[in-house]
C-alpha cells in the first residue's frame, strides 16, 4: 500500500498551520478504528490492513504535529528539496565556532565561555528563525503560492544549520 | 579510502596556514562553507595594490583532508599571481594536482569558491 497523502489521511486540508488540540482527537479517534483488536475477528488480509494504516496513522501524527517536519513534508510535496547552499551569513559564526572547539580541544578551558556564548546566540537564532516561520506558515495558507513556499525552504535551511551548530555545540559542552 | 602522496602532505604539512588583518585594505577574505559535510574555508589573499600581485595568501580550513589540501594548494597557487591570473585556476586544475577521487570533488569547488570570494571581496574594499 501506497502511503496515502497525510493530511487526506486525517481528512484535513494541506495547511502549514495547523488546530493540534483537532489533529490529537482526529488521531485517537482513527487509532480506536484502526486498532489491530477491533480486527481480531476479521479475515487475515484484513487484519493486515488494519496493521499497515496504523503504521501510517502514527507516520502521518509524527510528522504533521511537528511544524518543522510539516513544512518540510508539504515542501517535498511540491517540489523543493532540502538546499545544499550554507546560509552565507552565518559562515562567520560557524567559523569561530570551529576554532573555539579546537581551542577546546587542545585543552584550553577557557574557551568555554565562548562557547557557552555561542549556544546563547544559536538558540536565539532558533527562536527568531521559528518565529518568521510561523509568520511565513500564515501567509502561505491565507494563498497558497510558490513563492511563499520558496521562502520557507530558505527559513528551514537556515534552521537546519543553526540547529545542528547547537547540537555540535551542546555535545562538546556537556559531552 | 586512500588519499593520494599530495594530499597526504598537504595535510601533514599545511602550506600557509593563518589569517591577515581582515581590516587591511590590501586584504580580501573569502568565507565559504559547505553545510552537507560541515566544512568551513577561509581563505585570505594580500594584494600589492600597484602591481595587482598576490603577495601572500593564509587558509585555515575545518574539514577533510581533502578540503584541507584543496585550500593549502590554492594558497600556493595564488601567491605571485596577478588578481586575474588566480581567477583562472579552476577547481579541475586542483582535482587533477591532487587526484581527488569524484567523491572529493565538492572539496575542490569550495576552494574555488574561496578564491574568488576573497577577490570578490578585495575588489569591494578598493571600489569604496
Amino acid at each position: 500500500m501506497d502511503a496515502p497523502d497525510y493530511f487526506q489521511f486525517f481528512g484535513l486540508e494541506a495547511r502549514l498551520s495547523i488546530d493540534l488540540p483537532d489533529l490529537e482527537n482526529r488521531f485517537y479517534r482513527l487509532s480506536r478504528q484502526l486498532h489491530p483488536d477491533r480486527h481480531a475477528q476479521a479475515a487475515p488480509s484484513e487484519r493486515e490492513r488494519s496493521l499497515e494504516a496504523s503504521a501510517i496513522l502514527n507516520d502521518a501524527y509524527r510528522t504533521l504535529r511537528d511544524p518543522v517536519a510539516r513544512a518540510e513534508y508539504l515542501l517535498k510535496q511540491q517540489g523543493f528539496e532540502q538546499s545544499k547552499q550554507a546560509p552565507a551569513e552565518l559562515l562567520d559564526e560557524v567559523f569561530d565556532l570551529n576554532l573555539a572547539l579546537e581551542e577546546l580541544r587542545g585543552g584550553d578551558v577557557s574557551v568555554r565561555s565562548r562557547l557557552e556564548a555561542a549556544r546563547e546566540r544559536f538558540l536565539a537564532l532558533l527562536q527568531e528563525t521559528d518565529a518568521g516561520l510561523e509568520g511565513l506558515f500564515g501567509a502561505y495558507d491565507r494563498s497558497p503560492a510558490p513563492a511563499a513556499l520558496g521562502e520557507i525552504r530558505a527559513a528551514l535551511n537556515r534552521r537546519k544549520y543553526i540547529s545542528n551548530l547547537v547540537q555540535q555545540v551542546e555535545s562538546e559542552l556537556n559531552p | 579510502m586512500a588519499y593520494s602522496e599530495k594530499v597526504l602532505d598537504h595535510f601533514a604539512n599545511p602550506r600557509n596556514v593563518g589569517s591577515l588583518d581582515r581590516g587591511d585594505q590590501r586584504v580580501g577574505t573569502g568565507m565559504v562553507g559547505a553545510p552537507e559535510c560541515g566544512d568551513v574555508m577561509k581563505l585570505q589573499i594580500q594584494v600589492n595594490e600597484e602591481t595587482g600581485v598576490i603577495e601572500d595568501a593564509k587558509f585555515k580550513t575545518f574539514g577533510c583532508g581533502s578540503a584541507i589540501a584543496s585550500s593549502s594548494l590554492a594558497t600556493e597557487w595564488v601567491k605571485g599571481k596577478t588578481v586575474d591570473e588566480a581567477l583562472e585556476i579552476r577547481n579541475v586544475d586542483i582535482v587533477n594536482e591532487l587526484s581527488l577521487p569524484p567523491v572529493k570533488i565538492h572539496c575542490s569547488v569550495l576552494a574555488e569558491d574561496a578564491i574568488k570570494a576573497a577577490i570578490e571581496d578585495y575588489r569591494k574594499k578598493r571600489s569604496h
